[in-house]
């Protein structure tokens, strides 16, 4: 199959779960509302925090907590994308796919690559509702667009892992049932405070956990303006867990098949 | 590119499938014609799917082989994908998306150019009757539009061999019907169709020629008329009080062989045809048997199905 027409079909499934995503509000909503609501509870209950020794220089709580509420809220729309995934197995819509001769990589990266997009979206919105409460990215225009990117990227890296699962169990409920794990990683990472604050186990566990390097690159350009080697950092780990997580997708989607 | 081989639309030789200690597929042979309508009768968890998913790439044989459209399924799986249309049991549907969008997805997995793409949905959506829901999610779509959605975009890359698994299962009997007339037609253009169905009117009504399957095993396959000739006498079936079953039964044993029928009811295949039927009357009256109800019936796939296996097909509607 030749590339153009590989790259038309995986385009076309992406189209179908963009439009999926954006056709069901009631699981979208969450995926704002609720970071959102996060930062500025953070914001009003822990603003005073930012005078403690170790913690960088902000504008304001929710300039630090920008980062993490982008991540925050690409989690929750990335398990979405994931249980969709699930619901087309458990309900016969992937088998329809895998009857057709497109390249079976190209149904997944489809459906993963609307996670990656929703993500996106979701990180350029989050960042435009927290600009006017005191929450400026320094990086400018650039920055933005580079922790948009960022986000896409996380959503893909998050998704490819949660799809991991959907692949492996067929089961939407397993996938709901694994994001808790996710929110915990999230809580034991630096997203809410800096690891220089910690102590004891806490900070074992935050200096061990992906999620703290993946918030510190974003929080890099919001904190601390433009520079490549804060882009780079911004970019280069969430890609380089997104590869990670993708290979690790597609195996599985590999093993379910060679496995029927 | 590999090229088919020249031999009939559907082959399977000694066909297996296992899942753990289950054997589904227990070594099917069979063969399916070009332009036939192929019928494969069976109760629910005979194999009858497993077969379908076997032949259409989705399920890898445990062992044995399979030839489709002239191609091995399990060495060029995109070969026979290319050549193929299945409608998959439950119309497995996105219901968020709508009728013409699905279409056109499909078309775009299918590698149908973008020129042709809007005149082969919108074709394909009035041949279903279509047209006006094409713009409607499918979840408002009833079960019966899903399954003529169903049968659309398995068509859409005009197929020369037709899956149909369970097409009209759970449909009312006006969908049925208009489902087997698109069936029908599909047919006489030419297309090769493989059904599997659980309703022996359905297989009578459809299939050119039929295999019986029960327990991963084929027990009979032939053509409907010639099966049902080959049960021979028709079925005379009686009602009687519990009580007295131990003596009618052997009142009926001496009118032919007794066949599976009902709980509660008794069955003979009646070696004088319809003629004996005064004869076991009076026979019944002399040992004071007191018959609730009486019916003789023509041999039917259900009387194959049963001299076959020794019971009646489950949840098979006449």
């Amino acid at each position: 199959m030749s590339t153009a027409l590989s790259l038309r079909q995986t385009q076309a499934l992406t189209v179908r779960s963009t439009k999926a995503l954006l056709r069901q509000p009631a699981l979208v909503a969450p995926s704002i509302f609720f970071p959102i609501f996060f930062a500025f509870l953070g914001a009003s209950s822990f603003g005073k925090t930012t005078n403690i020794p170790g913690f960088p220089q902000v504008e304001s709580f929710l300039q630090f907590s920008l980062a993490s509420t982008v991540v925050q809220g690409v989690l929750f729309g990335s398990v979405t994308g994931a249980a969709a995934l699930a619901t087309d197995i458990e309900n016969g819509f992937f088998d329809r796919l895998l009857l057709s001769p497109s390249t079976r990589s190209g149904i997944l990266i489809g459906r993963l690559a609307g996670s990656a997009i929703f993500g996106a979206a979701q990180s350029l919105i989050f960042i435009l509702l927290l600009l006017p409460f005191n929450a400026p990215v320094k990086s400018g225009v650039i920055g933005i667009v580079a922790l948009s990117v960022s986000g896409g990227i996380v959503a893909l890296a998050i998704g490819s892992i949660m799809s991991s699962v959907a692949i492996r169990t067929g089961s939407a409920e397993a996938v709901q049932g694994a994001f808790p794990l996710l929110f915990v990683l999230l809580f034991f990472s630096s997203a809410f405070f800096p690891r220089e604050t910690m102590s004891g186990a806490y900070k074992r566990i935050a200096d061990i956990n992906p999620i703290s390097y993946l918030v510190e690159g974003m929080r890099t350009l919001v904190l601390d303006g433009f520079n490549m080697q804060a882009l780079a950092k911004t970019l280069f780990i969430p890609t380089a867990i997104c590869i990670v997580a993708v290979a690790l997708a597609l195996t599985q989607l590999r093993r379910r098949i060679s496995a029927q | 590119m590999t090229e088919p081989l020249a031999m009939a639309p559907i082959v399977a030789e000694n066909l297996v499938r296992h899942f753990g200690d289950v054997e589904a597929v227990n070594g099917i042979d069979l063969q399916v014609n070009a332009g036939e309508i192929f019928g494969f009768l069976g109760p629910n968890g005979a194999g009858k799917s497993t077969v379908v998913r076997m032949l259409t790439t989705l399920l890898r044989p445990t062992s044995g082989k399979a030839f489709v459209a002239g191609f091995d399924v399990a060495k060029h799986p995109n070969e026979v994908r290319q050549r193929i249309g299945v409608a998959l049991q439950d119309a497995a549907i996105d219901p968020l998306m709508t009728g013409v969008e699905l279409l056109r997805l499909q078309a775009v997995l299918y590698s149908i150019p973008k020129s042709k793409m809007k005149s082969r949905a919108d074709e394909l959506l009035e041949r279903v009757g279509l047209t006006a829901a094409a713009d409607r999610r499918v979840g408002t779509y009833s079960g019966g539009m899903r399954r003529r959605l169903d049968l659309a975009l398995s068509l859409i890359h005009q197929p020369t061999v037709l899956f149909l698994d369970e097409p009209t299962t759970g449909l009312d009997p006006m969908s049925r019907v208009s489902l087997w007339e698109e069936v029908r037609r599909l047919n006489n253009e030419g297309t090769t169709v493989m059904l599997t169905t659980q309703y022996l009117e359905e297989a009578d009504q459809l299939a050119d020629r039929i295999a019986i399957i029960d327990k991963g095993v084929i027990v009979r396959e032939g053509k409907p008329q010639e099966l049902k000739a080959s049960v021979g006498f028709p079925t005379l079936v009686i009602n009687v009080s519990r009580d007295q079953h131990e003596l009618a039964k052997s009142i009926l044993m001496g009118f032919g062989d007794l066949r599976p029928t009902a709980e509660g009811t008794l069955g003979v295949g009646l070696r004088g045809g319809a003629e004996a039927v005064t004869d076991v009357v009076r026979k019944l009256d002399e040992s004071s048997i007191r018959v609730q109800h009486l019916e003789l019936n023509e041999p039917s796939l259900d009387d194959v199905f049963a001299e076959a296996t020794g019971h009646r097909l489950e949840g098979a509607q006449q």
